[in-house]
């Protein structure tokens, strides 16, 4: 029995796609059999962000809509044994995609996999709702900052209405809090949400805190998730969040403010 | 000629407005018959029958002609005035117009009634009842719910999220959790948050103004008793964060520190 859990936000550009990346192979690493799903069809990016998009064929659309077969549109990674990709179409719409056939896909790979990860599309409409509505857990991704924070609120109250589970009032979706994107020294200054308040407002369990990194961007262009940079914050930062994932106590880093010493300064440390 | 519109020469602006209102849904046309229930009621909470606007809700009654103007009469000798009518066939519309009521076209079938029903957009929790429903009947308006009880509340456990609804639709509402930034909280008597206020919340929703709003932290986008209200910007910004109570007094909001 494979586990389902759904990457999601509300609002767009908060690191979805990255984290689902970046989550899923850090969940591949610790030997998990893991597939990863693009759910933004028409807006395909995970294909590019795990740097498999020269060889896509087939996707997600071609399998609901049985123009393929799912083994012929799984693309198993490079880098990782464990880790599939589902690539999303880029040129049809979420309207291409359907309750049943999104079901009977996650059924198939049920079978086969310890985990399943959904990478929800932005927004709150029918895409965003298929992608969370089978899942048994999803993992919110919100960035300190205000609209961000209440987009996120919302993705939650739709969580506990419009999934499977809770249309069957089974046990309710377990829900992690992802904070992404986030700039310890900006906090102090004022200019970002602090860690207390977003969990004051969402009151939810923090899953990680994936801190403000050069070594984000320059995963998602190489195609490299950046689980991989395990040398970054962010990639460390990842690797502790898969942990916690898998019920691990690990304690939150990057989350405070530290002046750089002299020595540091001079020796390096931590590469951002 | 100039399409320029000078403001201070404007002797009105249309704005949208959702008004708190009460349905009288009729199950019989007999204006004697109204009468004598309506007397009843009127003696057990007179404070509800204070010029109070009503819709009359025909739907449910099957004739083609209503002795609509006695039945208004016999409101408005109990303190209710009606200003419309919804539902009933053409010529309940036509005495409507010609008696100077407005008319409402019927609800549509697949809502619930109107006093139950929630607006939004679906994902509308209904919390857990308080006590168990009155059994529907002559005696709806026991003496326990007299405005400011809290017969026929609700209580819901855990965080109203944004978007979300939670409405006590006859009594109080309580909120053990907080009430997120773009949720909405709304009661016919008072509501209680046991925790941050920080969308908006209506008490005394069908106008009983002696409903209050009590919140142990305050960051409200909207306050609202029997339809006067406060935004976040009216808002004492000494009185954010903490712990209050929202009271209307001489028509006007309150809202003072609980100590």
């Amino acid at each position: 029995m494979a586990k389902i859990i759904v990457v999601t936000s509300g609002k767009g550009g908060v690191g979805k796609t990255t984290s689902a990346a970046a989550i899923a192979t850090g969940l591949a690493l610790r030997g998990k059999k893991t597939v990863v799903i693009d759910f933004d069809v028409g807006l395909r990016n995970l294909d590019l962000i795990m740097g498999c998009e020269r060889r896509v064929v087939y996707d997600l659309v071609n399998v609901i809509q049985g123009e393929a077969g799912l083994n012929q549109a799984l693309i198993r990674d490079k880098r990782v044994d464990n880790l599939h990709i589902l690539p999303a179409s880029q040129t049809r719409d979420k309207d291409a995609l359907t309750l049943e056939g999104v079901e009977k896909v996650l059924d198939t790979l049920n079978k086969d996999f310890d985990f399943i990860i959904c990478d929800s599309p932005a927004g709150i409409e029918r895409g965003a709702q298929l992608a969370m509505y089978f899942a048994d857990a999803a993992i919110v991704v919100t960035n300190p900052e205000v609209s961000s924070v209440r987009d996120s609120d919302r993705i939650l109250g739709l969580l506990a209405s419009k999934t499977r589970r809770a249309e069957r009032g089974e046990d309710p979706i377990q829900e992690h809090l992802l904070i992404t994107r986030y700039n310890p020294s900006r906090v102090d200054l004022g200019d970002m949400l602090n860690l207390e308040d977003i969990r004051e407002i969402l009151a939810i369990d923090l899953l990680g805190l994936i801190p403000e990194s050069e070594a984000v961007l320059r995963a998602s262009n190489q195609g490299v998730p950046v689980t991989h940079d395990d040398d970054s914050d962010a990639g460390q930062a990842y690797a502790d969040t898969v942990a916690r994932l898998l019920g691990e106590e690990v304690p939150l880093r990057f989350h405070e403010y530290q002046k750089k010493s002299l020595l540091s300064r001079m020796f390096g440390g931590v590469r951002r | 000629m100039s399409l320029k519109v000078d403001r201070d020469s404007m002797a009105f602006t249309f704005k949208g407005g959702m008004l708190p209102m009460t349905v009288m849904e009729l199950t019989s046309a007999d204006p004697e018959r109204i009468r004598e229930q309506l007397a009843g009621k009127l003696s057990q909470s007179p404070a509800f029958f204070q010029h109070t606007p009503v819709v009359l809700n025909v739907e449910k009654l099957d004739e083609p002609h209503l002795a609509l103007e006695r039945i208004c009469a016999v409101c408005r000798a109990h303190k209710l005035l009606p200003v419309a009518v919804r539902g009933g066939p053409d010529p309940v519309k036509q005495s409507a117009w010609a008696l100077g009521l407005g008319w409402f076209p019927p609800q549509e079938a697949s809502r619930p009634r109107a006093l139950e029903s929630v607006v939004g957009d679906g994902d509308v929790e209904m919390a857990e009842p308080l006590e168990p429903a009155e059994p529907a009947g002559e005696e709806a308006v026991t003496p326990d719910a007299l405005p400011g009880t809290t017969a026929g509340g609700r209580i819901y456990r855990g965080t109203v999220r944004s978007g979300q609804q939670v409405t006590a639709p006859e009594g109080d509402l309580v909120v053990v959790g907080a009430v997120n930034a773009g949720a909405e909280v709304l009661a016919a008597g008072s509501v209680h948050v046991y925790g941050a206020l920080r969308g908006r919340a209506l008490a005394g929703i069908h106008g009983d103004a002696q409903a209050g709003i009590f919140c142990r932290e305050l960051h409200a986008e909207l306050l609202s008793v029997a339809g006067n209200y406060k935004r976040l910007e009216d808002i004492d910004p000494r009185l954010l964060g903490t712990t209050v109570q929202v009271r209307l007094s001489d028509d006007q909001l309150g809202i003072t520190p609980l100590a």
